[in-house]
């Protein structure tokens, strides 16, 4: 049978928010097949349309799920026309595959949302999402709204490239290289069909190509305020049109990300209060966490005042704990209209339906909320949604309410009965005289009410059953065997319990956030800097001076001299017994980044440390204390070629952009031996080329010979514009291009080595294609072959005085350095830890202990000795007039362990002091045990909690030597 | 210029010998024009050491010529005690990464039967490296499991295990659980398991206790139902006092934990890792537990933490009256790294220990917390000639150890690093690229 259900409805005498800040009060909204007809104060309605008295009641316009995950399938893969990455799913169209699942659209409806964005759950490229009803057929009201970019990884465990972040932001921007090529190759092989081979069907980056041509939306996942920039970067360096799939901590970058202004699809999962019921359990917990649970509730208003347009989405939220976030936010700020347009019109106008949802208009689809009240309070209920304009009751509509005041007449007594509703269960009593009686068994259901009670008290209980009416109800008392009818008389005052009332958090953010952040974002004025009297190790050719004033402006080293003179506005600092030194540089660190290794293939050239800084990472702070201003970020050795390293100074407080220091040299990260072998990964890794030293070689000249080919095919390309101009262009590679800017000398490499021979090696490999190595890093056999590495040009950088953690090291002496140094090798120290990075000026001093090098020389180890091996001696490195004002004041000689820095200056700006450091500190302590304090008064809420954030971690420690 | 003399014969041989053990002490000596850092009373300045068989006869000033008697010139060098590193699986391992050369772990959770000083190798290159440093006596600890086995005391020189020990068994190593709630997205119920599983491992070692007291019964009842088990044997000498258990233990939940088990059990300890020690000085001070504290080139535990937290920890103690020693990391990665133990006490000094306590902390107090400072860990009448001649502070970095002495016989103190040091030297001079030294 046809089912046609009557589509012509008219709501009346509701209160309807047209649209967010328009209200009209006593209005009637006329629904004529799925469409709003009309709105409006006075409005006729037309003879076929049902009037529903929606008195009491308020109508907002059907609310917006912004993000709902929905498990994807996997479509079938066609080899032929698949991208070669299992990550890559540009092709799901999830408009395709929805289903809807009774249970979820019926949470959604629960809430309000009449229609949901829904987006892929899996996978890197996860497909193109798709704005939804949420009525029972699922009925797709757009296809494609935006793709899906999830920065997913799989971690160590997995063989699969990409196991790590660093992959994965690597595929990204191959993946969109190859999709803007891919759309050129094609037209070039239809325009001129003859000239070219039929390029490899792909459907995943046929998609691409055209939604970057066509700028459709790129959406983001983000977790934190740091993967919002780097998404970001990459948006801008793809020109994409991007928008971000919110963490909740987007206030602690604000303003860098009020910049670029994306549209951002926001949760609004805020922590939970940490439990710190046990004081031990407090300590697990950072600073910047329990502020996140104090501040995260007042991001969605600082994003309005920002001017970022959001939306809101309940993901990963319980029914309940969304309005009441969203409440929450809302009583901190968040102005009731903007929460209704990041729930109606923004998401609707973002998603390309603003012309048929979001408002209640006339032409837009009749999606609606219908609430008992303002949605904003949290008393008030989701009566019903209607979605195409098909009602979906919440509230069943039996349900009547029934409490108030009531006359209850029996035979020719009356007695006065008050009927109270407490979380969806009745209580009530009944007062004869002055005797206030509880009803007991009391069930109300529908129009059927039943309780037990004791009028008489020399009887027994008498069973109550009767029938609800409009405001009154009759029924029978059946041991009493009497009839009863009740009459409304009245409402009852609701307790009103006293709410807390949320304000706005009234601690700000630092930068970083955290412990020992600054509190502000823009301190970062250079001074300038007189320094008297003093000892000044310039590393430079004046070597160390003695009572010797040096004086710092604009950034840079602007006179070294005796008895200098100070203008107005300069810092003076008494010298007196103190050491200045240039800061120190480590040229093999891994601080400061999220992500490592990219583990998964032995060659792994294009993935790059500067996509995955963590400018936040303690380490930071904890080297600048220890007199360190820049260091040498580096990829791990699991592989022959690593990823791209990234020089940075230790800016503590800023962007990750801002850390990196643009004049340092682009570098690479190379490694020989056990590890790229996998010698000490267990018997489950025998598998991967190469097992052997021989092996190694190979891979390398196998690479270096591709890339040569690569470079001769761009080369051609580029000289012989005319030869190609019916051609497919080469297809750009990352990996290969990293490659050939080595062989070109714009790279240069830093070898993770520790034999002689694979060192001798690696020197031969180079010349054959016409470069030299830049550093040897380890290089702990480099005393063996320091005339080789001198022949070749290449320096060294090495540890103090490591050896014996595993075979190929069983020939590491400390005298390393200092017999390479008397040879005329370049050579510095470095730390390959985050402990050691602290204290690099006493591992110089081990340059005097073993081999007998000079003070000066050996500090030289730490300072202008790395400065030169990542071609930045130019700017840093030493104490020398326009060199850049990166230094440190030690309490003594810096080679002797008594030495304590006492100030770290980075281009003319103080990022540590002694003092500094104590104030920080005391500032710390009180806003814990403020935050505790407030954490401790507060009732908890929450049952089973979990905690659901917490802060973002570096990676976990992968230096090149596994230290268990 | 004797000294100097005997210092250019000497790396002469440091080319050709393999670093023989020395012979028995067989005439007294005299050490004389040094600063004395006698440890246990003041530094001496232009002062004499007189050692005979093995022991030293007295420290001061002119002392007594006796007939035969060997004068070393000392003038402007430094002797100390030798330095105690008080934990690392020195001798039992070799190359961290390789399989076959690691000795330090047996198999299983409880095995308090074993005995490290029977697989030190006495001819490990590890040895020679440490001592160069003036490491002259190190602790060497099993370590696998919950009980890893009893602890020994070794000379860095030596024939044979036997000929090396000091002392054994020094403690019974036991290594505390975690008593963290793993800090993921856990349910309760979850924690729930986890304290569960926190509180059965501490169960697990309470039961260990109850036998191993049931079976002392049996076997000192000579009981007629007494039979041997190797591992509650191995259990004995802590229940009979004879040697105290040395708990691993850094996080302040394990410390107190194993504070208060140690007091119910009626069990000496001695705290071995103590990161977060600083946090309960007090109860340490109450309780008179003395910390082998094992963290200063280590990261602060929290980010909150002061940056300096690892460096200040043992100022933090001696204020408060914690008796303490400082060791180098008891990481197996660090074993071969262990010469390097005075720096951990020098880091320690310029962020607030006393220099004094500093050095006390790698000598003295070491020895104390051992059970050795009768023989070692001071230089005092009768005790060890343990020492070495440095041309510094030993603190410091950038000091040479030039000579040392166990137990009276002078050490040789070439090594793998020296000796390899001088083979390259040569390549260089063969290539004309480093100079040929007029004397070294």
């Amino acid at each position: 049978m046809r089912e046609n259900k009557p589509g012509v409805w008219a709501l009346t005498h509701a209160k309807v928010y047209i649209e967010p800040g328009s209200i009209l009060d006593d209005a009637t909204i006329l629904i004529r097949d799925g469409l709003i007809e009309n709105v409006g104060r006075d409005i006729r309605i037309p003879k076929d349309a049902t009037a529903l008295d929606m008195s009491g009641k308020t109508i907002y316009s059907g609310f917006i799920d912004s993000w709902v995950e929905i498990s994807a399938q996997t479509e079938k893969i066609i080899p032929h026309d698949a991208h070669w990455n299992h990550k890559v799913n540009a092709r799901r169209n999830l408009s395709g595959q929805y289903e809807p699942q009774k249970k979820k659209i019926e949470s959604l409806r629960k809430i309000g949302f009449t229609t949901a964005h829904i987006v892929p759950d899996s996978g890197i490229f996860q497909g193109q999402t798709a704005l939804v009803q949420l009525n029972n057929e699922g009925t797709v009201l757009e296809s494609g709204v935006g793709q899906d970019i999830a920065y997913e990884v799989d971690g160590w465990g997995s063989d699969d490239y990409p196991n790590s972040l660093l992959g994965v932001v690597a595929l990204l921007r191959q993946t969109f290289l190859d999709a803007n090529w891919y759309g050129k190759a094609i037209e070039k092989t239809s325009q001129f069909p003859q000239d070219n081979p039929p390029i490899k069907n792909n459907k995943d980056l046929d998609i691409l190509s055209s939604w970057i041509h066509k700028n459709r939306p790129f959406i983001f996942e983000t977790n934190h305020e740091l993967s919002t920039l780097r998404s970001l970067n990459i948006s801008n360096e793809f020109h994409l049109n991007s928008w971000i799939r919110g963490s909740g901590y987007e206030y602690r970058r604000i303003s860098t990300i009020a910049k670029i202004n994306p549209f951002i699809i926001l949760p609004l999962d805020f922590p939970t209060m940490p439990d710190i019921a046990d004081p031990y359990e407090e300590l697990s917990y950072s600073t910047s966490e329990l502020k996140h649970w104090d501040m995260a509730a007042n991001n969605p208003a600082l994003l309005f005042e920002e001017g970022i347009p959001i939306a809101f989405t309940a993901y990963g939220l319980k029914e309940k704990k969304f309005r009441k976030n969203l409440n929450r936010s809302v009583e901190r700020g968040l102005s009731e209209t903007k929460a209704l347009a990041a729930l109606t019109t923004i998401p609707a106008e973002k998603m390309g339906k603003g012309d048929q949802l979001g408002r209640i208009k006339k032409g837009y689809l009749a999606n609606l909320s219908i609430l008992s009240g303002n949605y904003f309070n949290n008393k008030s209920k989701v009566v019903s949604v209607w979605i195409g304009g098909e009602e979906y009751p919440v509230i069943p509509k039996y349900d009547i309410d029934i409490t108030g005041e009531w006359k209850v007449t029996m035979g020719k007594k009356w007695y006065q009965l008050e009927l109270k509703k407490n979380n969806n269960s009745y209580s009530g009593t009944i007062t004869r005289d002055t005797t206030k009686l509880t009803l007991s068994k009391l069930k109300i259901g529908g129009n059927f009410i039943s309780w037990q009670v004791i009028l008489d008290s020399t009887a027994g209980p008498s069973r109550f059953t009767g029938h609800i009416l409009e405001n009154r109800m009759e029924g029978t008392a059946h041991d009493m065997h009497m009839s009863w009818n009740a009459l409304k008389t009245g409402g009852i005052e609701q307790e009103k319990k006293k709410k807390e009332v949320e304000s706005p958090s009234n601690i700000s953010v630092y930068f970083p956030e955290g412990s020992y952040g600054w509190e502000k974002e823009n301190r970062f004025n250079s001074k300038n800097i007189l320094i008297h009297n003093t000892t000044v190790w310039t590393c430079g050719k004046k070597g160390i001076l003695e009572g010797v004033d040096i004086l710092f402006e604009k950034g840079k080293v602007k006179k070294i001299g005796y008895g200098l003179n100070s203008g107005k506005g300069v810092v003076k600092i008494d010298g007196i017994g103190k050491h200045v030194t240039p800061g120190l540089i480590d040229c093999h660190s891994h601080s400061a980044a999220f992500s490592i290794n990219e583990g998964s293939q032995s060659i792994t050239a294009e993935v790059r440390i500067q996509d995955v800084i963590n400018s936040d990472d303690i380490a930071i702070y904890r080297e600048l204390a220890g007199g360190l201003t820049m260091a040498n970020i580096l990829h791990g050795s699991a592989n022959t070629i690593g990823g791209q390293n990234a020089v940075i100074k230790l800016r503590w407080g800023v962007t990750p952009e801002k850390l990196l220091y643009k004049n340092a040299m682009p570098g690479i990260k190379f490694a020989l031996g056990e590890n790229v072998k996998q010698s000490n990964w267990g018997d489950d890794y025998m598998t991967r080329y190469p097992q052997t030293r021989m092996g190694v070689e190979q891979i390398l000249r196998d690479a270096f010979t591709s890339a040569t080919e690569y470079k001769y095919e761009w080369n051609d390309y580029i000289d012989n514009p005319k030869k190609w101009k019916k051609k497919v262009p080469p297809r750009q590679d990352l990996e290969l291009d990293a490659l050939v800017e080595i062989m070109e000398g714009k790279r240069q490499i830093h070898c993770h080595s520790y034999r002689q021979d694979e060192i001798l090696m690696l020197t031969r490999v180079a010349e054959d294609f016409g470069f030299t190595i830049g550093t040897f890093q380890h290089v702990l056999e480099g005393y063996k072959v320091a005339d080789r590495l001198k022949e070749h040009g290449a320096h060294a950088s090495t540890f103090s005085d490591w050896w014996a953690y595993k075979y190929e090291v069983i020939d590491a002496i400390p005298y390393n350095g200092a017999l390479m140094t008397d040879v005329g090798v370049n050579v510095s120290f470095n730390s390959d830890s985050n402990e050691l990075a602290r204290r690099m000026n006493t591992e110089a001093a081990k340059g005097v202990k073993y081999g007998n090098l000079s003070e000066e020389e050996a500090l030289k180890l730490v300072t202008i000795n790395p400065a030169k091996q990542l071609n930045i001696d130019k700017w840093v490195g030493s104490l020398e007039v326009g060199k850049d004002a990166d230094f440190v004041i030690w309490s003594d000689n810096p080679l002797s362990t008594n030495a304590k820095c006492e100030q770290t200056w980075i281009d003319g700006i103080q990022y540590f002091s002694l003092d500094a450091d104590k104030k920080l500190k005391e500032r710390d302590i009180e806003l814990r045990s403020q935050l505790v304090e407030k954490i401790l008064s507060k009732k908890s809420d929450e049952k089973g909690k979990k905690r659901n954030h917490s802060d973002k971690k570096s990676a976990i420690h992968h230096h090149c030597l596994e230290e268990q | 210029m004797r000294f100097n003399l005997i210092v250019i014969l000497f790396s002469c041989i440091v080319i050709a010998s393999d670093q023989i053990p020395a012979p028995n002490q067989d005439h007294p000596i005299i050490i004389s024009g040094a600063t004395i850092h006698t440890v246990s009373h003041g530094v001496l300045e232009n002062a004499e050491i007189l050692f005979d068989g093995g022991k030293i006869i007295s420290v001061g000033h002119n002392l007594s010529a006796m007939y035969n008697i060997e004068r070393i010139d000392a003038t402007g060098k430094h002797i100390f005690p030798g330095l105690i590193s008080a934990g690392s699986t020195l001798g039992l391992q070799e190359i961290g990464a390789v399989r076959a050369t690691r000795d330090y772990a047996e198999v299983g959770r409880i095995n308090p039967n074993v005995r490290a000083n029977v697989s030190y190798n006495p001819d490990s290159e590890l040895i020679p490296i440490s001592r160069s440093n003036g490491i002259l006596l190190a602790l060497v600890v099993p370590r696998s499991g919950r009980i890893s086995g009893t602890s020994s005391l070794m000379m860095l020189d030596g024939w044979t295990w036997e000929d090396a020990t000091l002392k054994h068994p020094v403690g019974l190593h036991i290594f505390w659980p975690s008593m963290k709630i793993p800090k993921t997205d856990q349910s309760k119920k979850k924690d729930k398991a986890d304290k569960d599983a926190r509180l059965k491992s501490i169960q697990q070692i309470d039961d260990l206790i109850q036998e191993s007291r049931a079976y002392l019964k049996l076997k000192e009842s000579e009981s007629t139902s007494f039979k041997h088990d190797l591992r509650l044997e191995g259990m004995l000498p802590v229940l009979t006092g004879e040697i105290p258990v040395f708990i691993h233990a850094n996080e302040i939940r394990q410390i107190e934990a194993a504070v208060y088990w140690t007091d119910r059990q009626n069990m000496e300890m001695v705290l071995v890792g103590g990161k977060d020690s600083w946090r309960t000085t007090t109860l340490l001070k109450e309780r008179d537990i003395p910390v082998i504290y094992t963290q200063t080139h280590s990261t602060p535990m929290r980010r909150f933490e002061n940056y300096d937290q690892t460096f200040t920890t043992p100022f933090q103690l001696f204020k408060a009256g914690v008796r303490f020693c400082i060791s180098n990391s008891q990481s197996t990665f660090q074993t071969p790294h262990i010469r390097n133990l005075p720096y951990h006490a020098a880091k320690a000094a310029s962020y607030g220990l006393p220099l004094e306590e500093a050095l006390r902390s790698i000598t003295l107090s070491t020895a104390e917390i051992l059970g050795v400072e009768e023989r070692v860990g001071s230089l005092d009448a009768g005790k060890d000639a343990t020492f070495f001649i440095a041309n510094g502070d030993i603190l410091d970095i950038r000091t040479q150890v030039e000579r040392a002495y166990i137990q009276g016989r002078e050490i040789d103190l070439s090594d793998r690093h020296k000796m390899l040091y001088e083979k390259y030297k040569v390549k260089y001079q063969q290539k004309g690229l480093l100079k040929v030294p007029v004397s070294e």
